[in-house]
């Protein structure tokens, strides 16, 4: 898979030992193309894929029995809605569970995939499971291009160079909320301005 | 099929003695520098040991590539157009979001080239990129339906094939040429040449340049082009030809004649490949091989000089 990706799509891997540093990590990236999910969970060790959990919309992969399926199935997915909770499946919770159980997770805080190279604004679970859990760090994770390659709404796959950059693990240091979103999203166009 | 016949390629004595020199150079480029960094640990050698570096790896695939069956030579040669093709294209601003489609038949074009090109279909092969597809996409670009920008990327692409797929295709059609009388060295003779050439002109002109560069060319584009390092590569370049012309069936006159259009015409693709960089707001095109920027650093002169010296052989010798 991961050398599919590095010399037919040309995708490049950029310090990905530092996914090796920790035991259990939230990586946070940003979301441009269902390649993301793809290019993070290649560069895994087979160890670590096995209790790794990429978190996906439950109302886009889980919209039928099918689709959850095959979702749950290759990737591993927590399937989570995006829309408000009404209290009863807080999506917050699931997460919290796994990492309770010590699993890694894959979250993309953006929500959706948006317009292929442009950043949306992050959503606030990130801060809220990095809060209630401040023992386990953050990797940022940054990827340049993969939108570019197969963006929202296609199936055509084009190649294009792109880069998937893995940052160092960084534990937050603040308790506030909007604050650790600041943070996150801070480290991961560092990562974006390291590239270029 | 045997696909490592490396000995019977290399019962041919030009191709053993070519090869021979190319490691020779390497072995002395890289205890060279290994020496100077003993006696003198203060000098940077940093970029010129990374470089020799590469220059072992690419050496080594590109001899592998010739001296086994020529079907991995000219998948290897596809493979190369390929990342060179998807490289400039990564870096042009100007390829439209409509154009994803599109640029796939880009990429389909690039097999059906060097089939032809393994084929020895030349009639096809020298007017399937600059006539056929050169048509093609601008008529998908139309039945794609956006308008805005279209002119510009209908000149784009049939540009980023003809630098990257055409002209390295020329390097595998070597390959196919048919059997000359009197001339043991071959297609494969000709391939070693024309690469060895560029690749040692590019040396020269970069050496020539560090050592007595003073009058800039054109510092726009590229700021270390100086007249000292050029015209010292071009001297350089046709001195060596000359004597490496027994892997072609030229004369002695030839032969400098040869070179000096060779030398010329990489120092074009080098240029016109730099203009292309900054445009892209790069000064190099990707980080595939250390020390060398991108692919595209590489292959910029071979753009130009592949086609120049296949045109030049093919109408002496094989019409």
């Amino acid at each position: 898979m991961r050398n599919f990706l590095r010399i037919i799509v040309g995708v490049k891997f950029i310090n990905k030992e530092s996914l090796k540093k920790e035991k259990q990590f939230i990586i946070v990236a940003n979301h441009n193309s269902h390649l993301d999910v793809m290019a993070i969970m290649s560069s895994l060790s087979f160890h670590q894929l096995k209790n790794t959990h990429p978190i996906a919309a439950g109302d886009y992969f889980g919209n039928s029995k099918f689709k959850s399926y095959i979702t749950r199935l290759f990737t591993n997915a927590i399937l989570i809605r995006r829309s408000k909770s009404n209290g009863t499946d807080n999506p917050i919770d699931a997460m919290n569970k796994a990492i309770q159980k010590g699993k890694s997770l894959i979250l993309f805080p953006e929500g959706s995939r948006g317009e292929p190279g442009k950043m949306q604004e992050f959503k606030k679970g990130i801060g809220i499971l990095l809060q209630m859990n401040p023992t386990i760090p953050f990797i940022p994770v940054y990827m340049k291009g993969m939108g570019k390659v197969l963006p929202k709404g296609e199936k055509l796959l084009v190649p294009f160079n792109t880069y998937v950059a893995f940052g160092e693990p960084i534990f937050i240091t603040s308790t506030d909320i909007s604050t650790i979103i600041i943070d996150v999203e801070k480290e991961i166009i560092n990562l974006d301005k390291k590239l270029a | 099929m045997n696909l490592f016949q490396s000995e019977i390629y290399l019962q041919n004595k030009e191709v053993i003695l070519i090869i021979t020199l190319i490691l020779g150079i390497l072995i002395f480029s890289t205890s060279l520098f290994f020496i100077w960094g003993k006696i003198k640990p203060t000098s940077n050698l940093v970029e010129l040991k990374t470089r020799t570096k590469s220059w072992w790896m690419m050496a080594s695939i590109f001899i592998f590539a010739t001296v086994v069956h020529p079907i991995v030579s000219f998948i290897a040669f596809g493979l190369l157009s390929f990342v060179s093709f998807r490289e400039i294209n990564s870096i042009s601003k100007n390829v439209r979001e409509e154009d994803r489609r599109v640029i796939i038949w880009c990429y389909i074009a690039i097999p059906i080239q060097y089939f032809l090109a393994y084929k020895g279909w030349f009639n096809i092969f020298v007017i399937f990129i600059p006539v056929i597809m050169y048509v093609w996409i601008p008529f998908m670009l139309v039945i794609k339906g956006a308008t805005e920008d279209i002119a510009r990327s209908m000149s784009i692409l049939p540009t980023q094939l003809m630098l990257t797929v055409f002209s390295i295709s020329h390097l595998a059609f070597l390959l196919s040429l048919p059997e000359l009388s009197g001339f043991n060295a071959g297609g494969r003779g000709l391939l070693l040449f024309i690469v060895f050439i560029t690749e040692i002109n590019d040396v020269f002109q970069f050496v020539w340049g560090k050592l007595f560069g003073r009058h800039k060319i054109i510092e726009k584009i590229s700021p270390n082009k100086t007249w000292e390092g050029f015209i010292g590569g071009i001297v350089t370049t046709a001195i060596i030809g000359y004597f490496l012309r027994f892997l072609t069936p030229m004369n002695g006159t030839e032969a400098i004649m040869v070179s000096l259009l060779i030398a010329f015409s990489g120092f074009v693709g080098d240029i016109i490949l730099s203009a292309i960089k900054r445009d892209a707001g790069l000064k190099d095109t990707g980080t595939a091989i250390p020390g060398h920027g991108g692919i595209l650093d590489r292959i910029d002169s071979l753009a130009l000089t592949a086609p120049a010296f296949f045109y030049v052989i093919y109408n002496l010798y094989y019409v």
